[in-house]
């Protein structure tokens, strides 16, 4: 059950973009259209959950054991590059049209801040291996989740006469605010 | 090498003219103070890496440039976390785990990428101390304007007197988002671009 | 072959050279940040308990408590952590406790991520002064007006689950606490 809820809070109640800032970057550059939002979430969610489940490993068996705990952030960025250039290669080869459509965000996933800071906060939190990989998987649906909400919504808003200052980035983090208050209604939804 | 200084804090200012480092942004200006420190924090990391990145530059084959940088940022950052957690424990539970993510800040990166692997170190040192500063800039109006609004102070000084009741949404996800929307499209304004 | 064994050498010499530096860095702060958190602690020890001049520390079962003793030595009370699920986030708690654990003495919060302005307001004087002298010969517990009866605690207007889960959370402990040997010998010896 906790695992459920664990999954729940941090798709809705704890969402990675809209609650913890964290997936700006392509939220903002890949939310204009469906299919890029939704392949570029699919991609994030699988390097995500891997990222889980190694980081959780290399913390557990070497960082925790050893006693060098100052070596997290520099290891973790180094399997988080790792685990994108070789999703790049497995897309090239195997799924191209998605390859393509992503283009240059494809290897920006490595700075994806939401994909290091998962791993960070399951650290943090104390997770074990199993939390740790919901906990991954659940992070990467919740920031497809919003992604493609996003996509949904500047679809929409494409027709529509923007004031010029707010063409662009400026409407897109005024519909961020908005969802975000949206997703707050979520809170208190499970026991954290 | 004015130039290389002066583009980063408004021409081509990361936040507000290349919508980059959004994460911290959002995240940590809860008041002036938190932004101030995030933006020192950042320019820190930034012109440290320019510095190591640029003198090695001739050094680093290229293909693995990236795996190098990361390195390096990531080195920086961590000498940051742990410096602010001895010093200033404080403000470093303030920015909590934002800190770390200074490393996937794509400021930083872009810059290493753009610019401090390519040219002489006088030029990278001027380009991340402008890119820096030009951030730690946006941070603090973004934490000064949250502030403000939330409860009546910037920097902790009042300004609005026990008039002013709070807006507790500014310190929350949705108010973030809305006042750097403002904040953007009067930049926009302002600066007479498109 | 000579391409391969420059990439791999430099990656070697900037980990090697990064190890070294975070290492050298880590030891000279790993020490500092332990002294800082070690205050917190204590402020938060001496803020519920407010004659303590000095404390023991003690732990059972996997549980550590803290026993305050005034100028002479005498214990005087005890304090302890304790954590629960809040509204936002997990929310940590200082709890002290007259040493026959008949009387919250007062709580501190150490760590929450309530709503600002709402279940925030349990870091507030408001929410904590409630808990000074608070009878907890039973379990405490919540209410929405002002209380009327020993052990009442009135609720946060728009902050219910933060102010329940704080309440939850110290009956839980000290309920467990109450079972601990440590605390068995300590309440019968009198001492």
């Amino acid at each position: 059950m906790e695992l459920f809820f664990i999954f729940i809070a941090i798709v809705l109640t704890q969402n990675f973009v809209l609650h913890y800032f964290l997936g700006i970057c392509p939220f903002l550059g890949v939310s204009d259209e469906m299919e890029g939002a939704f392949g570029m979430g699919i991609a994030t969610t699988f390097v995500m959950t891997l990222t889980a489940i190694i980081t959780w490993n290399i913390n557990h068996f070497i960082l925790e054991a050893f006693n060098v705990e100052f070596l997290e952030y520099v290891s973790f960025i180094l399997v988080i590059a790792s685990l994108v250039q070789l999703v790049e290669m497995f897309l090239k080869k195997y799924v191209p049209e998605l390859y393509q459509t992503l283009g240059i965000y494809l290897p920006l996933i490595t700075t994806n801040c939401a994909v290091l800071g998962l791993a960070l906060f399951m650290v943090l939190r104390d997770y074990n291996f199993v939390q740790s990989a919901i906990f991954g998987f659940g992070a990467g649906v919740g920031f497809t989740l919003a992604l493609v909400i996003m996509a949904g919504i500047r679809g929409e808003l494409e027709e529509e006469a923007i004031p010029k200052p707010f063409r662009g980035t400026g409407i897109t983090l005024l519909t961020a605010g908005l969802l975000a208050l949206a997703f707050m209604g979520f809170s208190g939804l499970v026991p954290v | 090498m004015t130039k290389d200084f002066l583009k980063g804090l408004w021409q081509e200012n990361p936040v507000f003219v290349q919508v980059l480092g959004m994460c911290p942004t959002l995240a940590v200006t809860t008041s002036l103070i938190n932004g101030l420190s995030m933006g020192l924090a950042t320019t820190f990391v930034l012109v440290a890496s320019g510095l190591a990145i640029s003198s090695l530059r001739k050094l680093i084959p290229d293909q693995v440039r990236i795996a190098s940088f990361m390195i390096i940022i990531s080195s920086f950052v961590t000498v940051v976390k742990l410096l602010f957690e001895a010093h200033i424990p404080s403000i470093s539970a303030q920015l909590g785990p934002y800190l770390p993510l200074i490393v996937t800040n794509c400021i930083i990166l872009g810059r290493q990428e753009a610019f401090a692997s390519k040219e002489p170190v006088s030029r990278s040192l001027m380009d991340a101390l402008g890119m820096g500063l030009g951030f730690a800039l946006a941070l603090v109006i973004l934490g000064s304007v949250r502030e403000l609004f939330y409860q009546g102070t910037i920097g902790n000084l009042e300004i609005l007197g026990n008039w002013y009741k709070s807006m507790v949404i500014m310190v929350q996800p949705a108010g973030a988002f809305i006042s750097l929307s403002l904040l953007v499209a009067l930049f926009k304004r302002i600066s007479g671009k498109e | 072959m000579n391409q391969i064994l420059k990439m791999v050498l430099v990656l070697t010499i900037l980990g090697l050279i990064s190890g070294l530096v975070l290492s050298l860095v880590s030891n000279y702060a790993t020490p500092l940040i332990h002294k800082n958190e070690q205050e917190a602690m204590e402020e938060a020890i001496y803020y519920v308990l407010p004659e303590t001049a000095n404390y023991e520390t003690k732990t059972a079962n996997g549980k550590t408590l803290y026993v305050a003793k005034d100028e002479g030595g005498t214990p005087i009370g005890l304090a302890f952590t304790a954590s629960g699920s809040g509204y936002q986030g997990t929310i940590k708690l200082m709890v002290g406790v007259t040493k026959d654990l008949e009387k919250v003495k007062g709580i501190e919060i150490l760590e929450s991520e309530e709503t600002p302005g709402l279940g925030g307001k349990i870091r507030g004087e408001n929410f904590k002064s409630q808990f000074r002298d608070l009878v907890a010969r039973q379990d405490l517990t919540l209410v929405k007006a002002a209380p009327t009866e020993p052990g009442e605690v009135q609720a946060i207007t728009g902050a219910t689950i933060s102010s329940k889960t704080v309440i939850n959370t110290i009956n839980k402990e000290i309920n467990t606490i109450k079972e601990l040997d440590v605390v068995k010998d300590f309440l019968s010896s009198g001492a």
